[in-house]
């Protein structure tokens, strides 16, 4: 019997990555987390320059769960905040590895800027 | 109206999958955000707004992507489907005209014979050629299909006329089967208006 080839998610397929994506992503590194404690984790990380509304970030993580990049975990209270179950999310080893890829096509980009004197020196 | 009830009327903006899955983990991402915010009334209701008018679009953008992947998929099976029967009636049509013409030829036939179970193997020909364009490719094989199922239609006909015995399952596999397949290669048109769009997709 023949059997089916399954197409095949690759790492590199997933990038690049939108950066509202990439943000969840990088909040997800350390730890599994729930959706306001990557809210939170974001706007901290980025002093506040990039802010995830509900919408967006919800959005991002249903794209995420559907790529294989992110997986649901338990679904617990947070003693923070109060007795409200919440849904954990977590990064997949596929999503580690398109989170490392990403961070080094930018880590790239910024090498090229660099190196161009886009950054790195003191404006004019 | 609280807070939480303009929101969860906000919710009503995203397609109702997303909503019954993510929903009620919106609301609570809400809750806190509310409670904690420190940005005055209208910036926090004009980020919220714009958020859920940003991602609501979104995410409907991605359940008519989801439809219309859907739908060119079953307009590529119906075609498929249209090509294999096309191929088989077109091979049965051949075999049975050959079978008539080995059969006319021990009497003398008259010319008017001849011709019309030459005219019966080029329709058989032409419909195992539609079959064989849809099998090959759905989409653009529909337009060589429409063409050849019609030019298989009118030699069928004028076979008939030139042949007016001919039998009732020739005459339902010539007359009838190039009809039928022209519906199924048709009828999704009249089931979405949008084909055009989604041809495009193959």
């Amino acid at each position: 019997m023949a059997k089916r080839q399954r197409t095949a998610v690759t790492p590199e397929s997933q990038l690049p990555l939108a950066p509202a994506t990439f943000e969840i992503l990088l909040a997800l590194v350390d730890s599994e987390r729930h959706g306001y404690a990557i809210m939170k984790e974001v706007s901290t990380r980025t002093d506040g320059a990039v802010q995830l509304g509900p919408g967006t970030l919800y959005g991002a993580l249903k794209r995420l769960l559907e790529s294989g990049l992110v997986e649901k975990g338990s679904e617990r209270a947070d003693p923070e905040l109060g007795d409200d179950r919440r849904r954990y999310y977590k990064l997949t080893k596929l999503g580690l590895r398109v989170a490392r890829l990403e961070a080094r096509r930018l880590d790239a980009m910024v090498r090229a800027a660099r190196q161009k004197k886009l950054i790195g020196m003191e404006p004019a | 109206m609280s807070a939480e009830r303009v929101y969860r009327l906000l919710l009503r903006a995203y397609p109702r999958s997303f909503r019954s899955e993510y929903g009620s983990e919106m609301m609570l991402l809400f809750r806190d955000e509310y409670r904690s915010r420190n940005a005055a009334a209208l910036r926090f209701w004009t980020t919220m707004v714009c958020d859920v008018a940003r991602s609501a679009t979104s995410m409907w953008l991605d359940v008519l992507s989801a439809r219309v992947k859907d739908y060119t998929r079953l307009v590529e099976v119906i075609m498929k489907l249209a090509g294999i029967l096309a191929v088989l009636l077109g091979v049965f049509g051949v075999v049975s005209a050959l079978a008539e013409a080995v059969a006319g030829m021990r009497a003398r036939p008259s010319g008017a014979y001849v011709l019309a179970v030459s005219l019966g193997v080029i329709a058989a020909a032409l419909l195992l050629t539609a079959g064989a364009a849809l099998l090959r490719s759905p989409v653009s094989g529909r337009h060589t299909a429409t063409i050849t199922l019609l030019a298989s239609l009118v030699i069928v006909l004028i076979a008939r006329l030139l042949h007016p015995w001919m039998g009732m399952l020739a005459l339902i596999v010539g007359i009838g089967s190039p009809i039928a397949l022209l519906a199924a290669l048709y009828w999704p048109n009249r089931r979405s208006p949008s084909t055009s769009q989604q041809t495009g997709a193959y």
